[in-house]
Formats: structure tokens, C-alpha cells, sequence
């Protein structure tokens, strides 16, 4: 008997130990709570700082004449890994693309910017400034193409283009309106 | 004659040496004396020698198991721990019984120290319990504020005019410095509060 309560005895004493050990006041207790899976976490945080570094990148390439290696440091946003259905990833991605077509129009790769804005468009999930941005680059585009046509002289073509860039212009600024309409109604 | 000092003082005889007559005959005595000493008429008087290989025999014979105490012994030393058990007075009053007073305080001592300690701990617990920060608040959609969520960026960024289309940087700055301020939000309240 005497065994089976000093045993009794020494558990107790571990047990409180354990606890005292597990609870110590220096070191705060980490509680997880339920992450769904909209919380800001650090793999959007990363993604986010990383995009922002090749941005400054591409920046000071083109202060530094180099609009190659600008443009190749942009394309390096568009393969960044965000946190699955993270509204950042398609904001980000969206505003990298209009740079990128941008840049490409100002070497005159206007295919391939104009390629690059429609995989941005058609992978819209949602309208957002960027999505209109995106619609306002693509007009861009369409300028610059109806440019070209006129220089070559076909004027049925370059006046296509020309509403092409009108109806690019005008589905930018019909997403604009209805957001900053959205966006008044919520503060209010 | 051959004494018991010259037994066991003289040279060692070898092992098949024939026993001499002087051995032949403390043998005999000395069986004698066992005998007898099992039988309970321990000889009041013996010598130093004998008594010792006495006491040497007796607790040989007790070590192989084959010694018993008589029944009356038994019945008595039964009695007594049984009196002893139930607070009795004992009869034999012998020094080696436990004092009534001081065997309550050896069975109560045991479950005092364990009933202690279980206090104890108990009360430990309570006060880690009670001292522990409480759990943040469930981060769920409806209760997470706006600032802690991964969301659009639209409110932060407004509308991009034409003239600001190639402002992108300008533009991560501003996101990533919101999202910054929101992860660090919720680290610091997971950590309860504390930087």
C-alpha cells in the first residue's frame, strides 16, 4: 500500500512539473487559432515582396536602357507562386501584364504584347481596376496597330483597329465606373 | 588429554587422515549439545568455543527453512498483529510491537503526503489554467478584421488612369506595405498581444 501511494506521490509531482514546464510564463503560449484561408499568411507575404523586387528591378533596368532585361524581370512576376484563390495573385499578375505590354509595345512586339494582355483578360476571375487597366493597355494596342495599318496604307484595317482600341477604352472605363460606384456605396 | 584448544589450535589433520580418538569424542559432545539445544535444554553453562559453533549451527538449521516456531509462539505473534490492526492493546507487550499511537500516525502519514500533494497539483493546475492568456478570438470570416484578410486590392489602389498605367512599382510598394501591416496584426494577437 505504502508503494502504491508513494508511486500516487511521484506522478502527481511529474504531472505538475510537466505543466509547470509547458506553461511558463517567459515563453507565451502559442495558440493556434482556426487559419481559414482568406488571413493574410506568409506565403502571400513573400509572393508579394518578391514581385515587388522584380518590379524595382525592371524599373532600374529601364532607367539603365535596358527595357530586355526589364521585361524579362516583369515575365518572372507572372511565375511567382501566391496562396491558392489569394484576390493578390490576379491583382499582381494583372498589373505585371499591362507593364509587360507596355514595354513589349515600346520594342515594337506588338503580337506578343497584344498576346500577353488577352492571357491576362481571359484569366480574369473577377472586375477589378487592374482588369481595366488591362482593357485600357490593349486600346493602347489597338492604337498602335491602326498606326501601323495607316503606315501601310490600309485604312479599312487601321479604322478596325481604331474601334477596337474605342470598345477596349470604353470596356475600361465601363468597369471603372461601376466599381467606383461599388466602392462609394460600401464607405458609405 | 586433548582439549578444545588443542582442537582447534593444533595443526590441521589432512583429509584422509583417520579421526584421532580426542575428535572422536568432542564430536560426541558437541552433538550432545545440539541435541539438546534443539530440544530446549540449552545447557546453561558451555564454553566460549562451543557456544559460538552453537549459534553457527542454529542459524544454519534456521536458514535452511527447517526451523518452526511452536504453535503457541504462532497463535500469539497472530494475535497480537491482529490486535494491533484494529487498535487494540497487545498482550505481549513486547518491545518489538509498534506502539498503538505511533502505528495510527504510520497509517495516516502515507495518504496525508499523497492527499498533499494531490492538493497541490490541483491547485497548480488551476492557477496555470486561470493564468493561461486566452485564445484569440476565432479568426473566421465574419469576425477576422478586413486588415488581417487577404483581399482585393482595388480600395487601396483606385482607379489607374492612363498616365499612371506604368506605375506598377509605385503600386506593389502600396499593396505589399497594407499587407504588411495586416500579417503583422495577426502574428501579434496570436501571441496573445505581446510583441
Amino acid at each position: 500500500m505504502k508503494r502504491w501511494i508513494g508511486a500516487w506521490s511521484l506522478v502527481i509531482a511529474m504531472i505538475v512539473g510537466w505543466i509547470a514546464c509547458t506553461s511558463s510564463g517567459s515563453d507565451p503560449v502559442r495558440v493556434s487559432p482556426p487559419q481559414p484561408d482568406d488571413v493574410i499568411d506568409q506565403e502571400l507575404m513573400i509572393a508579394l515582396a518578391q514581385a515587388k523586387n522584380f518590379h524595382h528591378k525592371a524599373k532600374v533596368y529601364m532607367s539603365d536602357g535596358k527595357p530586355l532585361d526589364a521585361i524579362a524581370s516583369v515575365r518572372q512576376i507572372l511565375s511567382l507562386r501566391f496562396p491558392a484563390n489569394a484576390p493578390e495573385a490576379d491583382d499582381v499578375r494583372l498589373d505585371a501584364r499591362a507593364l509587360l505590354a507596355k514595354y513589349l509595345l515600346a520594342q515594337n512586339q506588338v503580337d506578343e504584347a497584344m498576346r500577353t494582355v488577352e492571357e491576362g483578360l481571359a484569366q480574369t476571375s473577377r472586375q477589378s481596376f487592374f482588369v481595366a487597366n488591362l482593357h485600357t493597355v490593349k486600346g493602347e494596342i489597338h492604337e498602335a496597330r491602326a498606326d501601323q495599318a495607316v503606315r501601310d496604307g490600309e485604312k479599312p484595317r487601321a479604322d478596325a483597329e481604331r474601334h477596337a482600341a474605342i470598345d477596349a477604352y470604353d470596356r475600361s472605363i465601363q468597369i471603372n465606373k461601376v466599381l467606383q460606384e461599388r466602392l462609394m456605396m460600401e464607405r458609405q | 588429554m586433548a582439549t578444545d584448544d588443542d582442537i582447534l589450535t593444533g595443526p590441521v589433520p589432512g583429509p584422509d587422515d583417520e579421526p584421532s580418538a580426542a575428535e572422536r569424542a568432542h564430536a560426541r559432545t558437541f552433538a550432545d549439545l545440539i541435541d539438546k539445544t534443539l530440544a530446549g535444554r540449552t545447557p546453561p553453562a558451555m564454553s566460549t568455543d562451543d557456544r559460538a559453533l552453537i549459534e553457527v549451527a542454529t542459524v544454519i538449521r534456521a536458514a535452511s527453512g527447517g526451523m518452526e516456531l511452536p504453535a503457541s509462539r504462532q497463535r500469539s505473534i497472530v494475535e497480537d498483529a491482529l490486535r494491533q490492526a484494529v487498535g487494540g492493546v497487545t498482550s505481549s507487550g513486547s518491545l518489538a510491537t509498534t506502539p498503538i499511537t505511533s502505528a495510527r500516525r504510520r497509517r495516516w502519514a502515507p495518504w496525508a503526503v499523497a492527499g498533499a500533494s494531490t492538493l497541490v497539483a490541483a491547485a497548480a493546475v488551476l492557477a496555470m489554467w486561470l493564468r493561461a492568456p486566452k485564445p484569440p478570438a476565432p479568426a473566421d470570416g465574419e469576425r477576422t478584421p478586413t486588415a488581417w484578410r487577404s483581399r482585393p486590392s482595388d480600395p487601396l489602389v483606385g482607379e489607374i488612369t492612363r498616365a499612371h498605367v506604368d506605375e506598377a512599382s509605385a503600386r506593389i510598394d502600396v499593396i505589399f506595405a497594407d499587407r504588411l501591416e495586416g500579417f503583422r496584426q495577426v502574428r501579434l494577437h496570436r501571441r496573445g498581444g505581446r510583441p
